[in-house]
């Protein structure tokens, strides 16, 4: 009699072992990638309703971070400016510059400019800009070089074990507040002594527990 | 010691004799299944569902949703978006006032504490308070003007009002009359009093549903003047209570529980203790506060309070105007003798008190007894009331006359509700316009021809006047929600025609009030402390023998033994008079002393049940005075017999989606506007029976000695008592333990001694906390979602018991047995000793809550916020994460209070100090019976109580190590009585 099943499927098992592996890995691999951070994130980069350059203010002008983000070293929120902070300069500059219109509209109507958010934790994440910026963490840790941006782009994935990186070992993210919002300071060569002297005169210990930023 | 060792402590009737109904809610830790879920959605369609949702959030998850951020055009000045700023206002409350603090984030109020600087919160709040956070954001607040139902503006009301008023100018006012609640603000005083020059011939009624005029007139009869009492529990050793819930209902209960608990306050074995007698025929909080309570229907008080005259008068202390005969009432004479003599040993330093449905003889005899006793001036204070729009009940039924006759064409209701709580009908049909001033469309709203939205007092200007004279200013934290307007504006308009703002109203008062020099200044000052300075003004009248005397001749001393039954109504621990009849909060908040929610029942001993042949939840119609009112039933043990206790508030039709519909309206039982006790009412059983909601089985503990109690003698033999009632072998850890020596270990500790069980901190944490309402259905499931929960016990005779309160919160164990069952670590330990929840990690298999000795987690069955109105979500905390269905959650310690002083502390390069934040319970409770923070700062209070010897864990023989812990109580019986 002859045979039923061809040589060839001795080998069957063996390759479906191997295949099912293998899109096993491939499917972990892409949940595991394309669902992070890493991927939705990182790189998220909306169109805003003005065209507003952060290179041209904060880079070129060399305006400070904090003239617009007031509320980064007293609050929680560092605060997106309103209509009169832009109104400040620009009943004087550009008063007839197209793409300031909806800034002027809105300050016409009264009605407040939309801007499209970038940088979000979860709302059950209480995260605090002046627990961070009064610590001598940098704007630069958590947003990437602001003054080289023309639009506002993610470059950090801000999940919890970014977080917590940092927050285990926060030495190479401080620096003096002096230079907290300086987007090209460098680290001098005693970087190290000052992170031992800051981290005691401050007292800086981060939360590695839930109830950090959970409540 | 057999006293604290042989104690036995149930909860109901039903875990006396544990009836199936108990049994199955102990026995289960989740007693209903999760399958009897509201909507009907099989286990096959719901597996379909979750398969389409997984899929579809799949696919959603990859990209996320775009989120607006939308600054300010102009900022305000000063306002940083995000952190909370804090304000002083006051809470009018009938002609008191209750100063507060006031907790904004980015313009919205989300939190109401008492300010340290008031004297009628002393730092302290009660239920009523937190709940009127509620109240502001209540969707169901009218929001328009409305001319008989149809949607007008505020201006069309002016030009109509203007023209009446013309016309009343005109004739002075003739057929006009005005119902106020009673108040002692000076710009509604001023403007009334403006209202009254401009028409003279307009009638004013001072009417309040819940009236302490007996109390006013009381004191009239016996001093001649008009007088506001301010008893100083914390000065008296031997209070006497005739009636009196002063800790509770009564007119400046805050302060006379801050008071009593002062007084009752043991540090060390050195201290004394007050000594509280009730005489009283319905179990009220302060009777489950009693160190000797008499049973005594209510009606009968009078005649008690003519006995212990009697008895003081043979001992020598002569009450005057008093000379009702020694009558043969069978009051227990060794009681009344060991009080009289109690009393008497203690001239100048005790304090008799008699409840507000007391009658005006009653508190005209009352304060000749305080006289005698040289109480005046030293536990009771007064100030005087000559300009204050007092209650007078007579004045309303005559008005109801007068429109019954149409004399009246013109009637302006300033923030009441006459057709739901006035006993009779007021025929408003026969008035030409009903103007009425009212925060929702309620029943006399609706036969209104003008309806006028009132602004919330955190909505409006306004000032208000104390107990003791402070006066003390009301500032908006909100603009009016629904374009209300406050009574200040609306009184302003009735008075002169003018329509003015709030603001300008108040500083023209004020302008009168402040020093004259430096106005400006003095004014901004007055609206950041909220109080003003020195302006108190307390008097010391004396009495007039024969004003006692004439009040006493109106008054006849009822010898005859009781034979028939009494209704005694008092106002609802849950809506007071209504007027927290929408409020979610406190509805569900459990009645101290029954546990009952969302419901009032009719309240009756043991044995009353026996004799009329009924069983809780038997529907029965009660008949007096020719009004009947069908109530079920409920079973209060230490009850006075022949007496029902119904609360008022309840039975609206026409106060929102909340409350409409609950209980029964008990104020259409009255005899009269000011009655409180009706004699002569006979119950019988009626068909049917109605299913009440009580919490008083849930998280039952099986007789362990949670709770632990002593006398004060008892006390000072053994100091230790607490922690010697259980034995133990020595604990042992089954695994290495962890320690917690360093940084900030936070613990917290409940004295029972002061702990009155008023529930303040249950509605403190669930406004603080987030914490949903889940309704009367799922109450009965045993599925309350408050961290707190404040177990009452009874003790001792059924009919005649003793009660213990004792508040639950997560004890935050340092081996808490909730964390090791946990599959997914959802909840586990911090460094600083809090028992953690992580809410995104829990799948819900309940498991901790199985496994927690003390039942105090709690678990979302469903999306309670889901349908949660817009204005609700507006006071929300946002410093607490809002939890959804599925998650298992429970007290904090108050984790975004703990993490705010922490950041704080840190910024300014310090450690957190003792005392400078609380925890939500901490601060509402009117007792300071919580104290919480570090552990390890021996300076801290904390550590302090912890070593008191009458700390003791609860169930601490299972090496639980919980951080809460609880002060045992004390009793101080007298020694003639024990």
């Amino acid at each position: 009699m002859a045979q039923l099943f061809p040589r060839w499927t001795n080998k069957t098992p063996l390759y479906t072992i191997i295949g099912l592996t293998a899109s096993l890995v491939i499917i972990i691999f892409l949940f595991w990638y394309y669902g992070s951070p890493k991927n939705t994130d990182v790189g998220y980069r909306p169109d805003q309703p003005i065209d507003y350059s952060h290179k041209l203010h904060a880079g070129d002008l060399g305006i400070d971070c904090r003239y617009c983000h007031w509320g980064v070293d007293k609050s929680p929120h560092a605060n997106v400016p309103s209509t009169k902070t832009c109104m400040n300069c620009h009943t004087l500059v550009g008063t007839d510059n197209e793409k300031l219109l909806p800034v002027r509209e809105s300050w016409a109507t009264k009605e407040p400019i939309q801007w499209v958010r970038v940088h979000k934790v979860p709302d059950y994440a209480y995260f605090d800009h002046s627990a961070h910026v009064n610590a001598g963490v940098g704007c630069i840790s958590c947003h990437g070089n602001v003054a080289e941006m023309e639009k506002v782009i993610q470059v950090e994935p801000l999940s919890m074990s970014w977080c917590l990186d940092c927050h285990r070992n926060p030495d190479e993210q401080l620096r003096p507040v002096s230079e907290v919002t300086n987007m090209n300071w460098v680290k001098p060569s005693d970087h190290k002594q000052f992170v031992e002297n800051w981290k005691k005169e401050k007292n800086i210990n981060p939360p590695v527990d839930c109830s950090g930023c959970h409540r | 010691m057999s006293l604290t060792k042989n104690r036995e402590y149930w909860r109901s009737l039903d875990q006396l004799d544990e009836t199936p109904e108990f049994k199955k809610f102990h026995e289960s830790e989740f007693p209903e299944a999760m399958d009897e879920a509201g909507d009907q959605v099989s286990r096959r369609k719901f597996l379909g569902l979750m398969g389409a949702s997984m899929a579809l959030a799949g696919m959603a998850s990859c990209r996320r949703p775009v989120e607006k951020i939308v600054p300010h055009i102009i900022p305000p000045e000063d306002m940083v978006p995000g952190v909370a700023v804090e304000y002083n206002t006051t809470m009018p409350f009938g002609n008191g006032a209750y100063g507060l603090t006031v907790r904004t984030y980015d313009g919205r109020p989300i939190k109401l504490e008492g300010n340290p600087k008031h004297p009628s919160t002393l730092g302290s709040s009660s239920t009523f308070i937190q709940g009127e956070i509620l109240n502001l954001y209540d969707p169901d607040r009218s929001k328009s003007v409305l001319f008989n139902g149809g949607e007008r503006t505020w201006d069309d009301f002016v030009v109509a009002w203007r023209e009446l008023y013309t016309k009343g100018l005109d004739t002075k006012g003739e057929g006009m009359a005005v119902i106020s609640t009673s108040f002692s603000s000076p710009t509604l005083v001023r403007l009334a009093k403006e209202f009254q020059k401009n028409l003279p011939n307009a009638r004013w009624i001072v009417y309040d549903p819940i009236s302490d005029e007996n109390i006013f007139k009381g004191i009239k009869a016996a001093t001649g003047r008009d007088l506001i009492p301010n008893y100083r529990f914390d000065r008296a050793k031997v209070i006497l209570s005739l009636d009196s819930d002063f800790m509770h209902l009564e007119r400046e209960s805050i302060a006379a529980a801050r008071g009593f608990a002062d007084g009752r306050r043991v540090e060390s074995t050195e201290d004394e203790m007050n000594r509280l007698y009730v005489v009283e025929g319905a179990l009220s909080l302060t009777g489950s506060m009693a160190d000797h309570r008499l049973r005594v229907a209510n009606s009968r008080i009078g005649a008690f309070a003519a006995a212990l005259a009697n008895e003081l008068q043979t001992l020598g202390i002569q009450i005057p105007g008093f000379n009702v005969a020694s009558n043969d009432v069978n009051f227990d004479s060794t009681w009344i003798n060991a009080l009289a003599k109690d009393l008497a040993a203690h001239k100048g330093e005790c304090v008799v008190v008699a409840g507000r449905g007391q009658s005006i003889a009653v508190h005209a005899l009352v304060l000749a007894i305080n006289s005698a006793l040289g109480n005046l001036g030293e536990t009771i204070e007064f100030r005087t009331a000559d300009d204050d729009f007092l209650p007078n009940a007579n004045d309303l039924a005559v008005l109801k006359s007068d429109i019954d006759n149409k004399n009246i064409s013109t009637l302006l209701i300033i923030g009441g509700n006459p057709k739901y709580d006035a006993p009779f009908e007021i025929n408003f049909k026969n008035i030409e316009n009903v103007i009425h001033l009212a925060d929702r469309i309620n029943e006399t709203s609706k036969l209104a021809t003008w309806h006028i939205p009132q602004a919330h007092f955190l909505e409006s200007w306004g000032d208000a006047q104390a107990v003791d004279g402070l006066i003390s200013t009301i500032q908006p934290l909100i603009e009016p929600l629904h374009g209300g307007k406050s009574d200040v504006e609306v009184l302003n308009i009735f008075a002169t025609g003018e329509d003015a703002r709030g603001y300008d109203i108040v500083r023209e008062t004020w302008e009168s009030i402040l020093p004259r020099g430096d106005f400006e200044n003095a004014w901004r000052k007055a609206l950041h402390d909220g109080v003003t300075e020195n302006n108190t003004r307390t008097i010391n009248p004396g009495i007039q023998p024969s004003g006692v005397e004439k009040a006493l001749q109106y008054y006849a001393v009822d010898t005859a033994s009781q034979h028939s039954f009494e209704i005694v109504l008092k106002p609802s621990t849950h809506v007071y008079d209504g007027r927290y009849n929408n409020n979610g909060w406190l509805l569900e908040n459990p009645d101290p002393i029954t546990k009952l929610t969302w419901d009032n029942a009719a309240l009756l001993s043991p044995n009353s049940a026996n004799e009329l042949g009924v069983q809780k939840n038997d529907i029965v119609t009660i008949t007096v005075n020719k009004k009947k009112l069908k109530l079920p039933v409920w079973i209060v043990h230490g009850m006075a017999d022949f007496v029902v206790s119904i609360a008022l508030g309840f039975g609206r039709d026409a106060s929102g989606r909340v409350g409409n519909g609950i209980g029964g309206n008990a104020y259409k039982l009255r005899s009269n506007v000011n009655s409180f006790i009706e004699t002569d009412a006979s119950i019988e059983k009626d068909r049917g029976t109605y299913e009440l909601v009580s919490s008083q089985d849930h998280g039952s503990m099986e007789g362990r000695p949670l709770v632990r109690e002593g006398s004060i003698d008892e006390y000072k033999e053994e100091p230790h008592f607490a922690q010697e009632m259980v034995e133990h072998p020595p604990l042992q850890s089954l695994w290495k333990e962890h320690k917690y020596e360093t940084g900030y270990q936070w613990g917290l500790t409940i004295d029972l001694n002061t702990c009155i069980g008023c529930g303040a901190c249950t509605v403190a944490c669930q406004s603080e906390n987030n914490i949903a309402v889940v309704g009367k259905e799922q109450v009965g499931h045993g599925r309350e979602m408050h961290w707190i929960r404040v177990d009452r016990y009874f003790e001792g005779d059924t009919d005649d018991p003793e009660l213990v309160h004792q508040p639950v919160g997560c004890q935050h164990c340092e081996m808490a047995p909730c964390e090791g069952v946990c599959p997914v670590a959802a909840t586990v330990h911090d460094s600083e000793g809090l028992n953690l929840m992580v809410y995104n990690r829990c799948v819900g298999t309940r498991y901790c809550s199985n496994n927690c000795p003390y039942k105090v987690r709690r678990f979302n069955f469903f999306n309670y916020i889901k349908d949660y109105p817009e204005t609700i979500k507006m006071a929300q905390n946002p410093n607490v994460a809002v939890r959804s269905r599925g998650v298992m959650e429970k007290c904090t310690y108050c984790l975004q209070r703990i993490n705010e002083a922490k950041l704080k502390a840190k910024q300014e390069g310090r450690e957190v100090k003792d005392g400078e934040f609380m925890t939500a319970c901490q601060q509402a409770c009117p007792t300071q019976a919580i104290t919480f923070g570090n552990i390890l700062d021996p300076e801290s209070k904390i550590a302090k109580a912890k070593a008191s010897e009458r700390n003791y864990a609860m169930l601490g023989e299972y090496n639980l190590k919980p951080r809460t812990s609880y002060l045992a109580k004390l009793r101080n019986p007298n020694p003639e009585l024990a």
